[in-house]
């Protein structure tokens, strides 16, 4: 059958089309029809001359042509992925010869370096493009690749453009070979990671910005995981924990540096923290170092958060205040001892003027009595013979010498006397001062309760002074239950603890820890006191009872003697009913041999 | 111990000079002093007049108040003591403000002094009288 070119040309077409894997073979009758259509050869895997076609040939030659066509088509199919590849990576891809000269590279990078045409970049180097802050390097580099084979994988560079632009790129390069494994250049793949490298460089200075404020803070600064681990610290704070370098720090909690109960306690307020999300400001916090050293921090703590809102530890900022500390301890005692020589003096003016007094009064009084007591005698004399008119004499004399005893009782306790402390029961002193005044409680009709512990430690005292403050608040007492009442007495011990669990503020700036404390509650019903009696009421003059009813020197000189006895006053309104309760804290003696 | 009568004097009464300015307190010591029979007491009840008197009368034993207006007990002994008459008669202050830790029993010396706490009765009085006197005879 005689076939035109041309339908041959559209057949050929219309297979490649449905399955470009069909293998072709174009069989020709002869040479001069072979000539004929020349055009078809080109498209065809073989093709076969009928007239010089030998026996068994035919089979041989199709099976070559379809294994021809098969690797054609797989060639074609990896040069398609290859162009694709180039065509679609938006990373710059490049081939280059032993003389680091692009042979191939992919659209992106025409497009970055400004190529319109894809042939032009083609035969240029790199020096073409950069500048040689650049060029250079990345030259030496291939020379290398290409004489050791070794490849730059993720290789963070630099390219200067001749512009003046900056780029970075995150480079890997490889050798090129060929089919018989000899390096004939280079390939590589460059991704351009300006925008990562700016943030990472932004985050590098905001590191080395924090690690500056960190280490050159005049404060501890620290930052803990959930678990209590260190993971910053600076130097300051490692002082604070008497550690010698950061290193030795890192990783470690609070109980490689203090002792068992005092990590505790910090811990259990850093657990807090992290907790509720409440942070603290300006804690003052007195630790004990292992080797018992005293420390005043002033810190604030804040827990901190991941990007998910998941607290994941805590950041602190302590300040050492040891040294004000140590002031403010040293002016408050030396306040103290002002306070109490004041006092002294005070006490010593009063007798002085008392005794003025009390002399003038002795003097006008003893000098009748003086009188009396002489008349009676010569009465005696004269009426020796009436023994009762004698009775009555000895009886008048026994009341003049009663009245004589009164006024040497008011020089006796006029006389100027030294305060003198000695270690004494105090609720035998309670129980004392109680009995001398059992008449008033009962004129007020005062129920008295008394619930003294046994064990009380002794305290240092002057009795007299002591006996004041007991008689002071029992007469506050009974002036504020004028329709009588219930009056509480209770005595205990009780040790200093912790501030924040059973102890005020006050107690920390008296007491330390550990000290035996000898406590004294005096508990009436009266009607309580207002927050602004609460705040006044150890103010000098200052009194709640009509004016005329008291100089409003009681609570102010009972204060002043409860400091000189280094203890503590505090007065509050009781909440389980109407009334006052003062409470007084005195150091024992068990107490001081310790100290 | 019991009050003399005034029946018992055994010998000359002693001249005990008694410089008060408290009439009533003076009174009561010269009436019962002279009514134990062994001594005549004359009183001063204005301090300055106390020298004059004591030339005149020439006590054995001087007793002196203390606090008295105008001269008071230690203006007065100082003049006394200076004076040649009453240079050597012992005094014993007669005074209403000690306390009973200086008095003890109400008869007592300080500072080289005897003292006698107000009020006073007469037999310590007397008691006080004798052991100053009897003091000085036996120096």
């Amino acid at each position: 059958m005689r076939i035109e070119t041309k339908q041959v040309l559209d057949t050929i077409q219309s297979i490649g089309e449905v399955n470009g894997a069909v293998a072709l073979i174009c069989l020709c009758r002869n040479h001069a029809q072979l000539r004929e259509h020349k055009d078809i050869i080109h498209l065809v895997d073989d093709y076969l001359l009928a007239e010089s076609l030998v026996e068994g040939e035919l089979p041989t030659r199709i099976s070559h042509a379809i294994r021809r066509r098969h690797k054609e088509e797989q060639l074609l199919e990896e040069q398609n992925l290859l162009k694709q590849l180039l065509e679609n990576i938006p990373d710059a891809i490049y081939f280059k010869d032993t003389r680091s000269r692009f042979i191939k590279v992919s659209k992106a990078m025409n497009q970055i370096y400004g190529f319109a045409d894809p042939n032009e970049i083609l035969g240029k180097t790199d020096f073409d493009l950069f500048t040689t802050e650049h060029a250079q390097p990345a030259y030496d580099d291939e020379k290398a690749i290409i004489q050791t084979g070794k490849p730059i994988i993720g290789k963070l560079e630099k390219e200067t453009l001749p512009d003046g632009r900056i780029n970075w790129v995150s480079t890997t390069k490889v050798p090129l070979r060929d089919t018989h494994n000899q390096i004939i250049g280079t390939m590589g793949m460059s991704r351009f990671v300006t925008e990562l490298k700016q943030a990472q460089d932004q985050l590098e200075r905001e590191g080395r910005l924090l690690k500056t404020v960190v280490d050159y803070a005049l404060a501890g600064i620290f930052v803990k995981d959930t678990e209590g681990r260190y993971l910053i610290v600076n130097q300051r704070h490692v002082d604070y924990l008497g550690a010698s370098t950061v290193e030795e720090v890192i990783g470690k909690t609070l109980h490689d540096f203090f002792d068992h109960q005092e990590a505790t306690r910090i811990s259990i307020n850093d657990a807090k923290i992290m907790k509720t999300g409440k942070g603290i400001e300006y804690m003052v916090d007195h630790r004990i170092s292992l080797n018992s050293k005293d420390l005043w921090l002033l810190t604030s703590k804040v827990p901190f958060y991941d990007k998910d809102g998941v607290c994941i530890g805590l950041v602190g900022i302590s300040q050492d205040i040891t040294g004000q500390k140590e002031s403010e301890l040293k002016l408050k005692s030396t306040i103290q001892t002002l306070k109490t020589t004041q006092l002294q003096l005070i006490e010593a003016e009063k007798l002085k003027t008392v005794g003025r007094l009390a002399a003038g009064v002795a003097h006008e009084v003893k000098n009748p009595l003086a009188v009396v007591t002489l008349g009676m005698d010569f009465l005696k004399q004269q009426l020796a013979d009436s023994t009762d008119l004698i009775e009555v004499l000895n009886d008048m004399q026994t009341a003049t010498e009663k009245a004589n005893h009164v006024i040497f009782e008011l020089l006796d306790y006029s006389s100027p006397h030294e305060i003198s402390m000695v270690p004494k029961d105090i609720n035998e002193l309670i129980e004392h001062v109680i009995s001398f005044m059992r008449h008033n409680f009962n004129e007020a009709q005062i129920e008295l309760q008394l619930e003294l512990s046994p064990d009380l430690p002794q305290v240092s005292m002057d009795t007299q002074k002591m006996e004041q403050v007991f008689i002071n608040l029992f007469l506050n007492a009974i002036s504020v239950m004028p329709d009588g009442g219930e009056l509480i007495v209770r005595s205990f011990e009780q040790r200093m603890q912790q501030a924040g669990s059973n102890v005020s503020g006050n107690m920390t700036e008296c007491f330390r820890i550990g000290d035996r404390l000898a406590v004294i509650e005096v508990k009436d019903t009266g009607g309580g006191l207002s927050s602004e009696a609460l705040d006044k009421v150890f103010d000098p003059f200052y009194s709640s009872k009509s004016t005329g009813d008291g100089t409003g020197l009681g609570l102010s000189v009972t204060q002043s003697i409860v400091d000189m006895h280094r203890g503590l006053i505090t007065l509050e309104n009781r909440t389980t009913t109407e009334g006052v309760c003062a409470r007084l804290t005195f150091p024992t003696t068990s107490d001081h041999e310790n100290t | 111990m019991k009050i003399h009568s005034k029946s018992e004097p055994t010998t000359e009464p002693r001249r005990v000079l008694l410089i008060d300015d408290e009439a009533a307190f003076t009174r009561m010591v010269k009436l019962n002093l002279e009514a134990t029979g062994k001594y005549a007491v004359r009183v001063v009840n204005e301090s300055p007049t106390a020298q004059a008197v004591a030339n005149e009368f020439k006590p054995e034993i001087i007793l002196l108040d203390v606090v008295m207006p105008e001269a008071d007990g230690g203006d007065v002994a100082i003049q006394l003591r200076q004076h040649k008459i009453t240079q050597d008669t012992p005094i014993i202050f007669v005074s209403a403000m000690v306390s009973r830790k200086e008095s003890g029993s109400g008869f007592y010396k300080s500072g080289g002094e005897h003292f006698l706490a107000k009020p006073v009765t007469t037999e310590l009085l007397s008691h006080s009288i004798e052991s100053v006197l009897n003091q000085k005879e036996a120096d």
